[in-house]
């Protein structure tokens, strides 16, 4: 089975591709329009040079090499929400080409390439006479990477994907931004593949692929034929159903965007420098710092910032306090910290300071991070935390099975967990429960 | 006869000569300095906009032309909308939906194409001047067939924003007059940088500064297949350039014969994308069947409203650029575009200028036109298609008259943004040369 996909990620430009119109959400239908976006006669493109920016910021997170001269290409199709029937998008001069991605740091996914183009409007059905027509999002720039078929399984794509959505959330910051992420996803279990147009979301990814390949495998069981088809998802029933027929890629009639000319990037390129992506952060930690990649991925993926002050302090102190604190309660008490005005990742450092330096015993430094962390006073930190350690030592000593069964497989701490959480309701994160759990679960082995 | 006496003769002279599709009916002057016209596909929120064509029936643009608001912001007055060939489709005006321009000269024959009305409100209207567009000899050749002066400025001098496209790699605004003095004047009104059409702004500034031409080259193939009032009235011209100190070298340019398929290759693959947009929804002509499938909706649409040339353009150009023969057609006609261009520039190198007669022949009489073939009308456009497809600037004088008083016209091309010798030419030929004014009865 072979699984490729497309992915289109909404450039966060602050105007439209090609015309002054904001990208931001539009009050009412219809409201971000001018004649350009609209495709009025007469009207005319002109590149915003912030979506070369992002493009060629993608295009070196996946590795692609960036020719010196990029252009646009017009792809003729007749769509009412494409307004010039034509989309300005790249055909034979894409702006990136050949990459890579290692799923996983292991695996290799091939990029075949990275585009750019606009976005057409969106088509919303009343009735089954009519739909309605809305050009908000005509011109809004997208970049489309599009993988080979090097994905195996519907599980595996959506792995990958999940990390890519990451790396580019990174990479453009648009970790806080509602910027959509959609994908078609390209299918075969025999020799002809299908195309899922147009599907959000990993879970969607995962489902709608499962449903088309099963289905495929029972027209080949039947001794049926796969014919090449576009297939839409149904988010709701979580199947595929075909669409129209797949018009082969030439009969768009690619010719050159006459009214735009021909980019000379290799200045920008070369003074455009990315952030290393999260897929590749992970990696590194891990072999940096002889720590498992699991946890690299863990302080990673819930957030880089908190991945940057592991390294911190793993230079001041050692990589056994970085692990020690910062993958211990640093990360439980990351997402009240993140939410906090003012609260600086200096205070913690200090804290962890002071217990290396042996001015605070490690009850200490944990009610003191706690406390610096959720702005929660340092002996309200120590009760809530001698709280939450005498449930669990409670629980311990009415259940001693459970340490034993610890020592087979760590998931056995997990119906002390599952009780604490029950028992305090919200009283405190998961990740506080976890720690605490596992510290006091270790302390008696 | 005064700008206030020409508002008032609009309507009657219209509908003598049929050179608007729409036009100023008030009468009022107002505070404006002068009087022009605007071919009808450069987009005024004043007027309809139609291009010649049903499908744009009623369009009424939000904006101006940078072409049109320039010469509005000098003080001109835009007193109507020029016929032409549907969307720029063709040499004899006659591919109207609004119509069919008369020639000033001799009303059973063309003003010529596309940008006929505009040569035809040049050649009526006292003083005037008109706003022509050029795809592949859409100036010049009416200029020719009306007596006027046409310029066709290089391709990027002036912004094509506000115009409705036929090719956008070929299409130029231009400017025809009578009187070169206008064009000298206004030229420079309406080029420049716009940051609304990114091809505007690489150009270097244009600077008119009266450098006059010391040798042209005349192409040997230009004088073959061509009417003999042509080529006399032509060759006694070259007498009286030679007699204006201009030396005349007969020279080869062999590549000049594949700029007519390389041109119509191009043009029609970008017309056939420029098109796709007239779906009959958003503006301009809207009635159809709405309980259509939105494919059959817009098949039906099309069918109905677009002309027959029109239609024969989408055709070609849908042909040219599909998988399998757009490396035959289109990518083929890129690379002939580049060796015209390395041609003239060769001629450039010890001549001003490429001298050659506008049009093989003069106007012919509607009779004649509608029992050409397509392809013999197109082949009309021999001598013109060339320099548009070039994009270098050109220049119609008007340098003689058949037996029956029709004018017979030459055209200049100079270098890309070498538009000063060619002003200059003007003038200095207007010196020498007496242009003939249409007898024009109200």
């Amino acid at each position: 089975m072979k699984i490729g996909l497309e992915i289109h990620v909404q450039l966060p430009t602050k105007s439209k591709m090609f015309c002054s119109c904001p990208t931001t959400d539009a009050p009412a239908p219809n409201t971000h329009v001018c004649p350009t976006c609209l495709g009025m006669p007469g009207s005319r493109p002109v590149l915003n040079k912030e979506v070369l920016v992002c493009g060629i910021k993608l295009a070196k997170m996946l590795g692609c090499s960036i020719a010196d001269t990029t252009w646009f290409s017009r792809k003729t199709y007749f769509y009412p929400d494409m307004c010039k029937s034509v989309q300005i998008t790249q055909y034979d001069h894409p702006i990136g080409v050949g990459g890579v991605i290692y799923l996983n740091g292991k695996k290799p996914i091939r990029i075949t390439r990275i585009h750019l183009e606009e976005d057409p409007g969106k088509t919303k059905r009343t009735s089954d006479m009519y739909a309605l027509v809305d050009y908000n999002r005509s011109g809004i720039p997208l970049a489309e990477i599009v993988t080979e078929p090097d994905l195996a399984t519907p599980a595996e794509a959506r792995e990958f994907l999940g990390q890519l959505i990451q790396d580019i959330k990174h990479t453009l910051d648009l970790e806080n931004s509602e910027r959509s992420i959609r994908c078609d996803c390209n299918i075969s279990v025999g020799k002809e593949r299908c195309e899922i147009k147009n599907v959000t979301g990993l879970k969607n990814v995962e489902t709608a692929l499962t449903y088309e390949m099963v289905r495929q495998i029972k027209v080949l069981k039947a001794g049926g034929k796969i014919e090449r088809a576009t297939m839409n998802f149904d988010e709701t029933r979580g199947i595929t159903y075909g669409a129209r027929k797949k018009e082969f890629e030439a009969d768009y009639g690619y010719i050159d965007e006459p009214d735009l000319g021909i980019y000379h990037i290799k200045e920008l390129a070369d003074s455009i420098t990315i952030k290393e992506a999260p897929a590749k952060m992970i990696l590194r930690m891990a072999d940096q710092y002889k720590i498992e990649q699991k946890m690299a991925k863990q302080l990673v993926s819930t957030s880089t910032d908190l991945a940057q002050f592991f390294e911190t302090v793993a230079k001041e102190y050692g990589t056994e306090n970085a692990v020690k604190w910062v993958a211990g309660p640093v990360t439980g008490n990351w997402k009240a910290f993140s939410a906090r005005d003012g609260a600086k990742t200096d205070d913690i450092l200090a804290v962890i300071g002071k217990f290396v330096k042996g001015k605070i015993t490690d009850t200490e430094c944990g009610i003191e991070i706690k406390s610096v962390m959720t702005g929660i006073d340092a002996s309200a930190a120590a009760q809530s935390s001698e709280g939450l350690d005498k449930l669990i030592n409670d629980y311990l000593d009415q259940n001693p099975g459970i340490v034993n069964d610890y020592k087979k497989s760590d998931k056995a701490a997990n119906r002390v967990i599952g009780y604490v959480m029950k028992q305090t309701g919200g009283q405190y994160t998961s990740a506080e429960i976890v720690e605490s759990t596992k510290k006091l679960i270790e302390a008696r082995l | 006869m005064s700008d206030v006496q020409t508002l008032k003769d609009l309507k009657k002279l219209n509908e003598k000569y049929e050179m608007f599709n729409a036009f100023c009916e008030d009468g009022d002057l107002g505070d404006s300095k002068f009087l022009f016209s605007a071919k009808d596909n450069l987009t005024s929120s004043e007027y309809e906009t139609c291009a010649g064509s049903k499908i744009l029936g009623g369009y009424r643009p939000v904006f101006d032309a940078t072409s049109i608001a320039n010469l509005k912001q000098v003080g001109g007055k835009l007193v109507g909308k020029t016929n032409m060939d549907e969307f720029g489709f063709g040499t004899f005006s006659t591919n109207s939906a609004f119509g069919v321009p008369k020639n000033p000269f001799d009303r059973e024959r063309s003003c010529g194409g596309s940008s006929g009305g505009s040569a035809c409100a040049a050649a009526v209207l006292d003083d005037h001047l008109s706003i022509g567009v050029s795809t592949g000899g859409s100036i010049c050749c009416p200029a020719s067939f009306c007596g006027t002066y046409g310029i066709v400025p290089s391709y990027g001098r002036v912004s094509r924003y506000g115009l409705i496209d036929y090719g956008n790699s070929l299409d130029k605004i231009g400017l025809l007059s009578v009187d070169p003095a206008k064009l000298k004047e206004y030229l420079p009104v309406i080029a420049g940088k716009d940051p609304m059409d990114p091809t505007s702004c690489i150009q270097p500034e244009l600077k008119l500064t009266g450098r006059k031409m010391t040798s042209v080259a005349v192409p040997k193939e230009a004088i073959e297949g061509i009417s003999t009032d042509v080529k006399n009235t032509f060759l006694k011209a070259l007498e009286d350039l030679k007699s204006m100190g201009i030396e005349v070298d007969y020279v080869d340019m062999p590549e000049l014969k594949y700029a007519m398929p390389a041109y119509y290759v191009l043009a029609t693959s970008e017309a056939s994308t420029n098109l796709a947009r007239y779906v009959g929804m958003r503006y301009g002509q809207q009635e159809g069947d709405l309980t259509q499938k939105f494919d059959d909706y817009f098949t039906s649409f099309r069918s109905q409203y677009f002309g027959d040339e029109a239609k024969r353009r989408i055709l070609l150009g849908t042909y040219t650029r599909m998988e399998g023969f757009r490396d035959r057609y289109y990518a083929k006609a890129l690379q002939v575009r580049m060796v015209v261009i390395d041609a003239y520039k060769k001629m450039f190198a010890d001549h001003d200028a490429v001298l050659t007669p506008t049009m093989p022949f003069v106007s012919p009489k509607f009779s004649d036109i509608s029992s050409m073939s397509p392809v013999e009308s197109y082949k009309a456009d021999f001598l013109t298609v060339p320099a548009n497809l070039a994009g270098t600037p050109h220049l119609n004088c008007p340098c003689g008259y058949d037996g029956n008083g029709m004018p017979i016209g030459m055209q200049f091309v100079t270098d890309h943004w070498n538009e000063d010798q060619l002003v200059t030419m003007a003038m200095e030929w207007d010196k020498q040369f007496e242009v003939r004014k249409a007898e024009v009865k109200v």
